[in-house]
């Protein structure tokens, strides 16, 4: 259960030696790209080029279906909900009831859902490439201030911890023949605040601890504090953040400046 | 030197009438292996916080007297200050582990104590090394069992090179593998590197061996301390303080019941064994003669 | 396995018959437990940690489902039965009981088990009343029960699993952070308990313990039972304990070294350790 809240898996593939910086950076020029790409043709392309990236990633097919299976659902669902509140355009395809299904409807449907798959598949390659800490790192790296760094692993780190936790609780309280999903609304609100409060009171005694463990290491003693782990950009580095920034320019140039239509 | 004296101690907790801990006179040398004894409730926790200044700084109260260590006054200086004194251990392993890594929870301190980066990565190694992690650098604590989990927590104190560990029930969530092996850790950490240890706890038993003195304490007061030998061998008094006995000294004063004999005075399994096939082996001789 | 020539009497309260588990990430827990237990017994089960002791435990009340072989409660298959209705019959008492507590009183925390179960107003007043007096909480029946000491809140916890009558309790470490006195409370009320006819289930690796309380003992190791034996039997095999990570108290380890002087293996406490070496003298 707790294995998908980690989506990382240690590999040693291009992606995952990447420095993490980079890869943030090419998620987010990827994202805009996808957003710049009007033509389901372009945006098409993107995808493929993202599917490759996901192969190359050699993502365990446990993880990548997982991922896959949602983005598939959500394209699915755009594609087939968008014409329904889209009715701008001609000709109609056909009509159900009140309702016309127009033919540009349909191709800004599809057109959206591929760049929705774009940009959630680019994000999840980004989670099966690089662990949490290098992602941590590249932020604060980049400017996050370290106690937000600090904060954000430390909630990434207590995810799993939680996640037994509240197995355990719930567990508890079925052994006293707590059934939650059974009774009224007032039973079953009832039923979730015996989950509720000792998670609660688990979380502040956690953190009570936390408090005391992160002064007794000296948290906060400099302000020019050390890092056993630096992360430098090395001339592959550089190479691939070239490309990416190359994979965005050209086709914003020639859509902004030379006025193509892609 | 003195590792940890107290002068005239006495802390209560807002709103509370009693004293939570109230100790006129407490010494501990530097390179004792202190095993602080009692019941829940005896103020052992408060005590422990007590070494790096977490109370008054942190957990606020009523204070009076003095704490030093090492010859530091505590509370002129800041408890970052103190990590390089005083080492802390608290009891729950999963709360006070909070990064992604063993290594980076080693790192961690020598980091904010802006330790040069080569200098760090030598004292992770060297500390995973001394609580028996070695290799496991890139392991996440969640993954640890419970007693990796505090040997880890441990490392995570040396890095920061302190002279005394204090560490308030390190034990409470281990299986019997789990303690034993933490407390022959510490135990080596005393006799190889001379540091100071203070262990707080309520049971005797997994300390007989390992412990220079105890020290015995109910209701916030320092009731009786002394070395093993001293302070184990009455079972009945120590059940009265709410401690449960180790059993040899159990077996012991049970056998000193029945006998006219100088009193058996054994605490670990090797010794009783050696006296009492001793005796045994006097008693056979007398009786062929 | 000694093979029970019981097996098949009306007394049999839990019969786990070639039971498998396999956790979701592959890990197989259980590998074919076979386990009868009778109606008034007071079993340990012990094992190091990963040894399938708590996964086992879980299975007697449903919290788990064998992925092979069979579970029967009360000679009912518990696949049957939804977790709530074997409530009834097998309470599990969880090692910490902070993932319980929840109400704004011990009395309210009690009767949340038995309202539960669907029982009468009366009734549950009933049966809260009497688990209150039995876990000896009634001065603080009033009091929340986040601010009790642990030794409290422990009982506390028990009290909500015992008000629902169950004739098998289920105890997961319930000593873990008592100190001699709470523990030894807790302890002779559960003794008590037994007594009166529930039948105990005591998970733990505290061989002290074991050695004081139960009367049958059931090793477990890499998701096997390695043995099944009354206590005394249990206590016999140093060998057996250890590479089950067990730590075998110490009064048990000088018997099976003072052996070679004719003092019996099979000691459970230092009282019988003492009677062996002084029987002689007395003569």
């Amino acid at each position: 259960m707790t294995g998908f809240l980690d989506l990382y898996s240690e590999k040693d593939t291009f992606l995952h030696r990447l420095d993490p910086r980079v890869k943030l950076l090419a998620v987010a020029l990827i994202s805009v790209l996808a957003f710049i790409l009007a033509e389901l043709l372009y945006l098409v392309v993107l995808l493929c080029f993202i599917l490759l990236l996901l192969v190359l990633a050699r993502s365990s097919y446990g993880k990548a279906f997982f991922a896959l299976k949602f983005v598939i659902r959500f394209m699915i669902l755009i594609t087939l909900l968008w014409p329904l509140f889209d009715r701008s355009g001609t000709p109609i395809l056909f009509s159900i009831g009140p309702l016309d299904i127009t033919e540009p409807a349909v191709w800004r449907g599809a057109t959206s859902a591929v760049r929705v798959g774009c940009f959630a598949t680019v994000w999840y390659i980004l989670m099966f490439t690089t662990s949490q800490r290098d992602l941590v790192r590249a932020l604060v790296k980049l400017g996050l201030r370290f106690d937000y760094g600090l904060a954000l692993a430390i909630s990434f780190r207590f995810i799993p911890t939680f996640g037994l936790t509240i197995e355990s609780i719930k567990d508890a309280q079925r052994a006293r023949a707590l059934e939650l999903d059974r009774g009224s609304i007032l039973r079953r609100s009832r039923n979730y605040v015996s989950i509720l409060v000792p998670t609660i009171v688990y979380a502040l005694r956690t953190a009570d601890t936390l408090a005391l463990t992160l002064q007794s290491r000296a948290y906060g003693a400099f302000s020019n504090r050390t890092y056993l782990r630096e992360i430098r950009m090395r001339a592959s580095d550089y190479v691939a953040l070239t490309v990416v920034v190359l994979i965005l320019l050209l086709p914003a140039m020639a859509k902004y400046i030379c006025g193509v239509r892609i | 030197m003195q590792a940890l004296t107290l002068k005239d101690v006495r802390f209560r907790y807002p709103g509370m009438s009693e004293w939570a801990l109230d100790i006129p006179s407490l010494e501990i040398r530097q390179g004792e292996f202190v095993t602080v004894l009692g019941p829940n409730g005896a103020g052992k926790t408060t005590l422990s916080l007590l070494a790096n200044g977490l109370v008054p700084k942190s957990i606020k109260g009523e204070f009076e007297g003095s704490v030093e260590v090492f010859e530091h006054p505590v509370p002129k200086y800041t408890v970052s200050q103190l990590s390089t004194l005083v080492g802390m251990v608290f009891q729950e392993p999963e709360s006070q582990l909070f990064c992604m890594s063993a290594e980076e929870e080693v790192a961690f301190g020598p980091e904010n104590l802006a330790v040069p980066r080569d200098e760090i990565s030598r004292r992770v190694e060297w500390a995973l090394d001394l609580v028996g992690l070695k290799g496991l650098n890139d392991r996440s604590p969640f993954t640890l069992s419970g007693g990796q989990k505090q040997r880890l927590a441990i490392a995570a104190a040396l890095s920061m090179k302190p002279s005394m560990l204090v560490l308030d029930e390190p034990a409470y969530a281990l299986d019997p593998m789990g303690r034993i092996e933490l407390y022959s850790i510490l135990s080596d950490l005393k006799a190889k590197h001379g540091m100071t240890v203070i262990v707080m706890e309520r049971d005797a038993e997994d300390l007989v061996e390992y412990s220079d003195r105890f020290v015995l304490m109910a209701n916030g007061r320092v009731t009786a301390s002394g070395p093993p030998r001293e302070m184990l061998m009455d079972p009945g008094a120590l059940r009265t303080a709410g401690v449960s006995p180790p059993q040899m000294a159990e077996v012991a004063s049970l056998i000193n019941l029945r006998r006219k004999a100088p009193p058996l005075r054994f605490l670990t399994v090797d010794e009783a064994f050696a006296e009492i096939t001793i005796n045994t082996h006097h008693h056979s001789k007398g009786e062929s003669h | 396995m000694i093979p029970r020539p019981d097996a098949d009497s009306e007394d049999r309260v839990i019969f786990l018959r070639d039971a498998k588990f396999t956790y979701e990430s592959g890990v197989e827990a259980l590998k074919g437990v076979t386990l009868v237990i009778d109606k008034g017994e007071y079993l340990a089960v012990v094992g190091g940690n990963g040894s399938g002791k708590t996964t086992l435990a879980k299975h007697l009340n449903g919290l788990l489902r064998p992925t092979g072989g069979q579970v029967l409660v009360m000679g009912v298959q518990a696949s049957t039965r939804t977790v709530a209705e074997l409530a009834r019959v097998v309470g599990y008492a969880f090692q910490n009981p902070d993932h319980q507590l929840f109400c704004r009183t011990v009395h309210d925390e009690v009767s949340f088990g038995p309202a539960n179960i669907g029982l009468d107003g009366p009734e549950v007043k009933r049966r809260t009343d009497r688990a209150i007096a039995i876990m000896s909480l009634s001065d603080i029946r009033d009091r929340p029960p986040l601010s009790l000491t642990l030794g409290l809140r422990r009982r506390v916890s028990i009290a909500s699993v015992i008000a629902m009558e169950p004739q098998v309790l289920v105890l997961d470490e319930p000593t873990t952070g008592l100190d001699a006195r709470e523990a030894d409370e807790l302890m002779s009320i559960i003794r008590m308990l037994n007594d009166e006819g529930t039948t105990i289930v005591l998970i733990t690796h505290e061989m002290k313990l074991v050695a004081e309380h139960a009367n049958r003992v059931v090793v477990m190791m890499d998701g096997k039972v390695v043995l099944d034996s009354d206590t005394r039997g249990a206590f016999s095999d140093l060998g057996l304990l250890r590479r089950s990570k067990l730590l075998p108290p110490p009064v048990t380890q000088l018997a099976h070294r003072l052996s070679q002087i004719g003092v019996s293996k099979d000691i459970l406490t230092p009282q019988e350790l003492v009677f062996e070496l002084t029987r002689g003298d007395d003569q």
